[in-house]
């Protein structure tokens, strides 16, 4: 009975427009960003921080990013890592070069280069589809993972092109290196994936996101309708590496506090596209959840056994992880392919009938 | 001016200076590239089929291998490891097909793409967790040592690895081409309704195909694990196969092997004559870089049908 | 409309021929459609008739002969720049865009209309939002006007085939076009809902002004709503006039009895 719509008219095309047309959904969210930015840094300890709430949010950025590019615009990507790793790089770079820039800034920043550098690497996407697509952004993995790891002038001739963050502060408090706590860096990840978020919200559900979706349904009659596909799919890619590239930077600078190239290998652009997939292709919120989920699953697989009181070696559990992984996949693509995002959506419907049953 | 020279002539001189080198690395290539073509061909085999691009096919060669190099640990003879090993990649196939291609019938190739990619995880971890993780040395009786043809080194395993994958392809192609089994394929891969239409079995045809891609797979475990032991990094094989068939063609059976000898051959001569310029381990993208030049000119591959786009 | 003098066609197609490797499409075929005027295509299958409509769109490009839009030449243009000259079009197997609301497919038909940029589309604030507004208003006339409010917030995958081929006509609306091409229209519909396909097709002309060209296969609707009709058979025109003379057309009704060619 409390979750319903009736007695809310639209009165206007823009209250119909908005983000959240449903009120409880509006409060639900206003309520939640609140609580994000008030609760954890007060009573999370340090391990559920650093642990835990860092990658989510880290993550859930990649994965929105990816969700732009293959779950809206359908150009299948598996170059996520690569484009991650730009962003790190050149974040790296520049603020070694211009410590004086605000590390903000220096994130912002180095989003744009990874946004030109997927730029260059989406050019194909207007003669090459589908699977052969797949293969070109494998292409850009490959490539641009080997050219930091050995071109030395990427990680200012470190070893192994290992990157570590310098010590930065914003507004006076250490934000990023050894001294910066778990919850400065918490607070300023949210407030990147605040933004970004909510920018990528008001881009999908206008005329971009609507160009983008034409074009994964039905190439042919978009360019019909006079969609510019060459134009559409490059804006993808740029938007979409901007937001990868962020996390990248992120990931190193907020997170990890020092990374090689092998940090953003394949293996990290599998990982990012089934938080997609299993978060819900297509769906901002289905980003969030599959980050969640993806953050969750090895921290469970950890801790459950021994509540249980099985040791359980670390081999097997990692075993274990490919194969929850690799089962839930396959799980979520045979029952739902539209993934948690879906599932959440079916739950909000019944809430609306409740107690009816239809 | 050095630069431009150091990469457009000295290559080439190199190469001409010493042919019997130059021989041993187009070998070393071809080997390569032929063991590329029998992953490829697993590609292929199911593509043709069903049109399911099946990512798994490295992990099956991992499992494949696993398996037989676990019978043999625990003291089974070859030959019935062999045998044994062809039974568990058959009883794969009717897993596979029963649990997870049977619900997807329908669904875009995306998806099933992406269902083999989960795939691919849980074989992973399962396979790890039936046979041990660590790297396992796998003795087929063929000695991994060099012997000396006219002047170039010749490695043994390397030989018999091409030979095998060679003779493999011949007779996977004869049988695609001439048999009634190799019509029914080209019909079930054209379109699934049709077939079923006409008769043909589809759960039937599946099993049968992935089953013939587990021994290939099987095949390229033992070629692959003899020379470099058994271990994780074999799936990674998969995502090389992936430009051999961009080349190729995704249902060209001579086009995996065309696609497999260019991208095994231009890796290693890449790797040797350039690699030093750009400071080495350029194998790890040249294969890539590759297909998606070849993919702008042609966008369906060497062997690939010309799309037209129908609206 | 105005640039084109009052005697010159809105659409000339003249002497276009299209091949598919051996087979021959078209065959050196001319029609022309005058401005607010509602032609008919029709034809035997496989006379070429969604071919004609896929050249005319800029999707197919002929090898021979040249299509003149308002008096200027447009044969190599791509079907995007095509849209961009006023050009709308629904299609033979519906082509909406299954995943999205049939008010976001129908608001895809006013992207060439809308110019705001991708930063400030992020914002949504100012001009963006203003845009965006106004151009739902727009396509709330439309949806108006084709009595489909009810449906607009369902996923159009969902919609049955009548409903589909409805909202494919808004959104083709939605771009105020100067030339609107139907492909089959009316195809796998009752009589009841052809009848108010019909009554929509008519309005549209009568109200906008569209000038339309369809093709379809129902005789009645075609002679009922065109004012001409252009008849292909192998690719080939063999006839053009209005609805009385073609019907009694003798090549015509060969051709639809089947007698033999050569």
């Amino acid at each position: 009975m409390i979750y319903r719509e009736a007695g809310q008219f639209k009165t206007s095309y823009a209250s119909d427009q908005a983000i959240f047309p449903i009120a409880q959904d509006r409060w639900l969210v206003v309520l939640a960003v609140v609580a994000a930015f008030v609760v954890p840094p007060l009573v999370a300890s340090e391990y559920w921080l650093q642990a835990i709430l860092i990658p989510f949010l880290i993550y859930s950025l990649a994965a929105i990013g990816l969700n732009l590019l293959t779950g809206y615009a359908g150009q299948l990507s598996l170059g996520t890592g690569g484009f991650m790793a730009v962003g790190a790089y050149a974040a790296f770079k520049l603020t070694t070069a211009f410590p004086q820039v605000s590390i903000l800034l220096v994130f912002v920043a180095s989003g744009v280069i990874a946004a030109g550098v997927g730029l260059v690497f989406g050019v194909p996407s207007l003669r090459i589809k589908g699977f052969y697509l797949a293969v070109a952004t494998l292409a850009a993995q490959f490539f641009l993972v080997w050219l930091f790891n050995r071109v030395p002038w990427f990680s200012n001739f470190a070893s192994s092109g290992t990157i570590t963050a310098p010590p930065r502060r914003v507004f006076g408090v250490m934000v990023t290196g050894p001294a910066a706590t778990a919850q400065v860096r918490y607070l300023v990840m949210l407030g990147l994936v605040t933004v970004f978020a909510l920018a990528a919200k008001n881009l999908v559900r206008g005329r971009v996101g609507r160009s983008w979706m034409a074009i994964r349904d039905r190439d042919i009659a978009a360019e019909i309708i006079g969609i510019r596909p060459l134009r559409t799919k490059l804006l993808a890619f740029a938007i979409s590496s901007f937001y990868c590239g962020v996390a990248g930077a992120a990931l190193v600078f907020l997170y990890y506090g020092s990374a090689e190239t092998l940090a953003f290998d394949v293996n990290l652009s599998f990982l990012v596209l089934f938080m997609v997939i299993i978060g819900g292709l297509g769906s901002i919120l289905g980003s969030f959840l599959g980050a969640a989920f993806i953050v969750l699953v090895p921290i469970l697989l950890t801790r459950a056994p021994r509540l249980v009181g099985i040791n359980m070696p670390i081999d097997t559990q990692k075993q274990l992880e490919l194969m929850i992984f690799g089962g839930l996949i396959l799980f979520f693509l045979i029952v739902e392919p539209r993934g948690l995002a879906r599932l959440w959506q079916i739950t909000k419907e019944k809430l609306r009938l409740w107690p009816f049953p239809h | 001016m050095h630069a431009l020279y150091a990469v457009l002539v000295a290559p080439f001189v190199d190469m001409a200076t010493s042919p019997r080198f130059l021989v041993e690395v187009l070998f070393g290539g071809v080997a390569a590239g032929l063991m590329y073509s029998l992953v490829a061909l697993g590609f292929v085999l199911i593509f043709k089929a069903s049109g399911i691009f099946n990512f798994a096919q490295g992990v099956m060669v991992l499992f494949a291998a696993l398996t037989l190099v676990g019978f043999m640990e625990r003291g089974v003879p070859v030959a019935l490891a062999l045998l044994l090993t062809v039974a568990v990649m058959v009883a794969l196939a009717f897993a596979i097909e029963r649990l997870v291609l049977r619900h997807l019938i329908n669904q875009e190739h995306i998806i099933l793409f992406m269902a083999t990619i989960g795939l691919t995880f849980f074989l992973e971890g399962f396979g790890e967790m039936l046979w041990g993780s660590n790297v396992k040395r796998l003795d087929v009786g063929i000695p991994d040592r060099s012997f000396m043809v006219a002047g170039v080194q010749v490695n043994k395993l390397e030989l018999t690895a091409a030979l095998t994958s060679g003779a493999l392809v011949a007779v996977l192609a004869v049988l695609s081409q001439r048999t009634r089994i190799g019509r029914a394929l080209r019909a079930v891969a054209d379109d699934h309704q049709a077939a079923l239409s006409v008769g043909i079995p589809l759960k039937t045809i599946w099993t049968i195909v992935w089953s013939v891609s587990g021994i290939v797979a099987i095949v390229a475990g033992i070629m692959w694990g003899a020379k470099s032991g058994v271990q994780f990094s074999l799936s990674l094989i998969a995502l090389k196969a992936l430009p051999v068939l961009i080349l190729g063609g995704f249902t060209s059976v001579p086009g995996a092997v065309v696609g497999g000898l260019i991208i095994g051959v231009g890796e290693k001569v890449a790797e040797v004559y350039w690699g030093p310029l750009m400071g080495g381990a350029i194998e790890n993208w040249f294969a890539y870089v590759l297909a998606l030049a070849f993919l702008l000119v042609r966008p369906q591959g060497l062997f690939g049908e010309t799309i037209i786009e129908r609206v | 409309m105005s640039e084109a003098a009052p005697s010159a066609p809105l659409l000339l197609v003249d002497g276009i021929s299209v091949r598919f490797g051996a087979v021959q499409a078209l065959e050196r075929v001319s029609l022309e459609v005058r401005a607010g005027e509602i032609v008919a295509i029709i034809g035997p299958n496989g006379a070429g008739k969604t071919t004609m409509l896929n050249v005319i769109s800029g999707f197919y490009h002929p090898y021979e002969g040249r299509i003149l839009f308002g008096e200027k030449d447009r044969t190599r243009l791509h079907a995007h720049e095509v849209a961009a000259l006023g050009i709308a079009r629904t299609f033979q197997n519906v082509a909406l865009f299954k995943g999205m609301s049939v008010l976001d497919n129908i608001m895809t038909g006013r992207l060439l209309k809308m110019r705001s940029n991708f930063l400030l589309d992020a914002v949504y604030w100012g001009p963006a939002r203003r845009e965006e507004l106004s151009h739902r208003a727009a396509v709330e006339r439309i949806i108006d006007f084709l009595e489909i409010e009810a449906i607009r917030k369902t996923p159009a995958g969902r919609l049955p085939y009548g409903l589909q081929k409805r909202v494919e006509l808004a959104r083709a609306l939605a771009a105020e076009p100067r030339l609107l091409l139907l492909d089959e229209p009316m195809a796998g519909m009752n009589v009841e809902e052809k009848e108010d396909m019909c009554r929509s097709i008519l309005d549209v002309n009568e109200e906008f002004g569209t000038t339309i060209a369809l093709v379809e296969h129902d005789m009645s609707v075609v002679m009922d709503i065109s004012d001409r009709v252009v008849v292909l058979d192998y690719g080939r025109k063999i006839a053009d006039g209005k609805p009385a003379e073609v019907r009694t057309d003798r090549a015509v009704v060969d051709a639809y009895l089947g007698v033999s060619h050569d």
